[in-house]
Formats: structure tokens, sequence, C-alpha cells
């Protein structure tokens, strides 16, 4: 709530914002005129809820002449739905996953690299990753990367505990009660997945009753909380013990809660990136590839990531915000673990995707019967 | 003064716009195969048929209906006494009570439910507790306003006439006031049974998404997994139920009318 309260009240600020001060903020800046370069000067954005730093759209609306349509999602299923139902966008931000989903149903176009002066900024581990969904990286450029894993209280849990169970922590009764489960089946059977040493992209029919039971021993024996983005506030309020949290977030929760601490377990974990992308339908293209260019500088970049909590792509940027003096220094949550063996970024595959959200309902269905 | 007439003319826009046309397309959903084109068409039963053959369904499906129950029954054994009380006191009195029902749904019911997240986070409960207590809270007023309603519609002089040919409280109560009343109570468990079936979010937020709810498969199958058919014909389903419910409701309320007249 806190967040959708915090979002709306960013939005009238914001408003307010614009309706207020068009001319001041453009001093010493070269302003340009979108219209004249692009012939057209509105673009429609749609990316995650609390992915943007604060003055960045109206920034970029004052440097360009141009307004900004900016929407927001909490999934991205809800991304591909409102995209179903035709909706159309200039710029879109989803995960590995659906961008590789967007390309396979040739429903992206193609990245103006000449327009992205900015793309050598990019972090090379970063681009590593990028190449298993955009191999040919035509058709994306890399806005925030994290990984999946656990916040815990270290007064209540020991830190040896959870670095030596992992994920098998959250079958372990001396928590039950005390934890918060993310309440999406993707990120739930990544977990089951791993901790029974499986791939997080299996097909096997074995493996995947063996983490459909898993997750039900979870269910039945940890009363478990399941929530979304409630969890940040949650946590910061230091409400359970153990929380699945993206690493963006734990970041921020850890900046709030010094009794809080952050593990990627050993047995493995998602890594992933969430990337900007241009729809084969947009309606503004050139502007399009100028927004995407003016968020991977170096402001926008460090405004965005400071002011969130998600791990830069900017490699500047990232090792300003986590070296000496920097807002996330210190931070394990703001630095996700990179190249180790085990981790992996999740693929498409739809006919898993049913399967597995049928098994996850019956997960759920089997608490409270 | 016909004139007028005209004035609902916005309204069956609105109706159609919002209500028949997304409702016709439900059912098209629920009775077609995924991957249709715009154009053609290919029937199914196919949605209704895994429904109710996959036992995670009706498992949901008797869940919803027992959450909506019990909480309905609580809100009379709640709300009766209450209107009760209400109806007894001094007209100004009344006035006040009411108001006090009606200030918190002023607020928005989601920003109700936090607050109720954040109150309930500082006592032991278990979660099916929380769910009805935030169930309750949520409903409760339609059960009272509807009862007190029924209850100051009651002549006081057939209260008089009943104590004249010798009834005593409770003969009273039973024989005259509640007979009296039962329309207020059914009108007041078609305002919280009906809603409560389809209600999600409140047993999402307080039950710490333990309650998976039919409310929540559609959620789910329309956004999650993206199928609408099957998301369309769990809609489907759900409205008939509550159309059947509805036809009970409106029974139930006919009869005590009925007696009256004889």
């Amino acid at each position: 709530m806190n967040k959708i309260l915090r979002s709306l009240l960013a939005s009238v600020l914001l408003l307010a914002a614009c309706g207020g001060n068009k001319p001041a903020a453009t001093e010493n800046v070269d302003v340009k005129d979108a219209k004249e370069l692009y012939g057209c000067n509105v673009i429609n954005v749609y990316n995650a809820g609390e992915y943007i730093g604060e003055n960045v759209l109206s920034d970029f609306e004052n440097l360009y002449t141009a307004k900004v349509n900016y929407e927001t999602f909490e999934s991205n299923e809800m991304l591909y739905t409102k995209l179903l139902g035709g909706s159309s966008y200039d710029v879109l931000v989803p995960s590995d996953y659906t961008i590789e989903r967007l390309l396979q149903e040739n429903m992206l176009q193609k990245i103006d690299k000449a327009a992205i002066t900015n793309i050598g900024n990019l972090n090379p581990d970063v681009v590593e990753m990028q190449k298993v969904f955009d191999p040919t990286l035509e058709y994306s450029v890399p806005y925030f990367w994290g990984t999946v894993g656990l916040v815990y209280n270290k007064n209540n849990v020991d830190p040896k505990v959870i670095e030596e169970q992992g994920w098998d922590i959250l079958l372990n009764t001396d928590y039950a009660g005390k934890i918060f489960f993310y309440d999406s089946q993707r990120d739930a059977f990544m977990i089951a997945f791993k901790a029974l040493g499986f791939s997080m992209n299996t097909d096997n029919e074995n493996e995947i009753l063996a983490a459909t039971n898993w997750l039900k021993k979870m269910a039945t024996t940890m009363d478990p909380a399941f929530v979304t983005d409630e969890v940040i506030d949650a946590m910061a309020n230091g409400e359970k013990d153990i929380a699945i949290m993206y690493s963006g977030d734990a970041a921020y929760v850890l900046s709030e809660n010094e009794d809080m601490a952050w593990i990627e377990p050993s047995q493995g974990t998602n890594v992933w990136v969430d990337a900007m992308v241009i729809p084969a339908n947009a309606t503004c293209p050139g502007l399009a590839n100028a927004f995407i260019n003016y968020i991977t500088d170096y402001d926008a970049s460090y405004a965005n990531s400071e002011e969130v909590g998600y791990t830069s792509v900017h490699k500047e940027v990232f090792e300003e915000l986590s070296g000496a003096g920097g807002t996330y220094e210190g931070n394990p949550a703001y630095m996700p673990r990179v190249g180790y063996e085990k981790d992996e970024v999740f693929h498409h595959n739809e006919i898993l995707k049913q399967e597995l959200g049928h098994n996850w309902n019956q997960v759920k269905n089997s608490i409270n019967n | 003064m016909k004139g007028f007439n005209r004035l609902i003319y916005p309204y069956i826009v609105w109706a159609i716009i919002m209500i028949i046309l997304p409702m016709l397309m439900i059912v098209l959903y629920a009775f077609t195969v995924k991957g249709n084109d715009v154009l053609t068409f290919q029937f199914t039963l196919e949605n209704f048929v895994r429904f109710f053959k996959d036992p995670i369904f009706p498992g949901v499906l008797w869940r919803s209906l027992k959450v909506a129950f019990i909480t309905t029954a609580i809100c009379i054994l709640l709300g009766y006494p209450c209107a009760y009380i209400f109806a007894k006191m001094k007209p100004n009195n009344q006035a006040v009570m009411v108001l006090l029902v009606t200030l918190p749904m002023w607020i928005n019911v989601l920003v109700r439910t936090y607050a109720w997240r954040g109150l309930l986070s500082y006592v032991e409960l278990s979660s099916e507790v929380r769910v009805y207590v935030g169930m309750v809270y949520n409903f409760l007023p339609f059960m009272i306003l509807q009862v007190y309603t029924a209850l100051s519609k009651i002549d006081p002089a057939l209260i008089t006439a009943a104590h004249d040919l010798g009834a005593n409280d409770t003969n009273t109560f039973l024989k005259v006031i509640l007979p009296l009343s039962l329309s207020g109570v059914v009108s007041g468990i078609t305002l919280v049974f009906l809603p409560a079936v389809s209600s999600f979010f409140i047993p999402k937020f307080l039950g710490g998404g333990q309650y998976l709810l039919i409310g929540n498969l559609i959620e789910d199958y329309f956004i999650q997994t993206g199928d609408w058919n099957f998301g369309s014909a769990i809609s489907l389903i759900m409205a008939i139920i509550i159309l059947i419910s509805m036809y009970i409701m409106r029974k139930l309320d006919r009869e005590p009318k009925e007696a009256e007249v004889n």
C-alpha cells in the first residue's frame, strides 16, 4: 500500500512540477525539439512500479520539449496481457523471459544503435546475460539487473544456519509462521527446483512433481504468508524473520533496517535483467530511442538506481553507488552475485507456464481446506 | 414531463458498453478455445469440463462459499441485536448511531483493510480469524442498516397491541417483531453474502494469501496464466452461482410478505 500511495503521491508531485516550472530547468542545457527531430513529441512508457528516479521523466520532457505518458505494471504477465489487449507503447521495460517471448512473437523492433551513444556505459557482465534472451543485442538495452535471495533478521536467524540450509530453511519448522513467501509461480518453482538441485528451466515431469511436493510441504507445515510487493515495507518494519526478495528490494530493506541481512543461497538462484525495448507498433520510435539513450546516461541511471535500490547496469554508476561513500556502500544486496555456475536466467516456456501455474494453485489450495 | 424519460438514454448507452458487452464477451470466451482469431471461433465445452474435473476448483468454490456463509452468519448475529438496540433508541440518538455505522464506509475499503493489517499485526491471531475480522468489519454495516430500516418501519401500535393481547416480551419479539423484520435480514443477506462470495482482496491481505478463493483464481487466469477462456468460464460459473443465490433470496423475501397478506 505504501508503495501505491507513494507512487500516487509521486505522480501528483510530478504533475505539479510539470505545471510549475517548464522553462526554468532549461538554463544551460541544449534544449532539443522532439517534434522537429522525430516528427512526434509524445511517447508512452510502460515500466514496473517504483522503478524510476524522482525528476528523471520531467528532465527528459524539458530536454526534448516532449511529453511522456508514464504507466506502471505489477508483473510481466500483466504487461503482456495489456499488450494483447491492443495497448500501444513506445518503450517497455520487461524482464528477460518476457523479452524472449516478445521476440519470438515478432512484437519488437530493433533499437537504433546509432542513437544509443551511451551504450558503452553498460556493465559487460550484464551484456553477457543480455545475450541469453537477446542473442544479437539488437532489440534491448538493459535497465536494472539483480538476483532473487533471502532477507533475514540477524537477531532471530543464525547466519550460519541459513548459509548452510539455503532455500531449505523455508522447510525448517523452527521458523514456521515467520516467513514471507513470494506469491508468484515462477519464483516459487525456481526456489523448489534449486533447493532440490534441478535446473530452474527443467521440463522433466518427475522434477516438476518433486518441486510441487516440496512447495506443498512448505505451504502446509510453515504457515507462510504469501505476499508480493507489500513484503518490502513489511520486512523494513521487521514483521517476520525470513522473506524471499528481489535483490533491489532487499537493498532498500537493508538500508532501512540494520537488523536485516541478505543471502543468495549456495544452491543457486535466478539472475535476471530487466531491459528497455521498443514494440513493433510504437508510434514514435525516434523519441523512444532518444529516451532509452537518455536513461542509459550517467545522471538518469544514477537517479534511478539511488532512488529505488536496484542495481544499475551502468558500470560507473554501480561503482559510485556501491563504492566508498556511495549510498549503497557495504550493502550486499546491491551487489548481486555474478558468474556463479548454479545461477540461471529464466526462459519463457508457454506450456510449462500453464502447468506450473496450475500446480501453484494446487499448492495454495492445500492450505485451509 | 415525458421529455425527462430521455434522460435515461445516457445510462442505457453506459450499461451497454460497460455491462452488457463485457458480459457477452465473457460468455463468448468461456465457450471458445484458446488462441481464436477475431473472426473464426471454435466452440467448446472443454473449459467447463476442466473446472469440474479438477479437484482444485470445486475445493476453491467450496472455500469461497464457506467464507461467505460464515461471514454472513456472524453479520446477522452481531448486526441484528445492534439494529434492534438502535431502533429502540430516541430518534436523535438513532441518527447518531446510524451515522457512526456509516462513517467508516466513507473511506475506501482498500485503505481500511490496510489499516486492519497494521492493527492485527500487534496481536497473535490465526490467519482464519484475521480474515473473518476483516470480512465482518467490512460487511457488517450493510446488515445493520438493512435490519434497522426494517425494524424502524414497524408500527409501534402493533407492539402495543401484542402486549394488550397478553403477549410477553419474548412472544412479542418472536411473533411480531422478528417476522416483520425478516425482509430486512433477507436484503441484508443479499448485500453481504453475494459480494462476500466473490471477494478476494480482504482474504488475500489479512489471511497472508493463504486463502485461495474463486476471485483469486479468476485474477490468476486472466493476468498471470493468461488463459482468458478458462478465466471467463470460471467467471461465468461464478455469475450463475450469484444468480441462483439472488433467486433464492427473492423467494425468501416474498414469502413473509405473502403471509402478511393472508
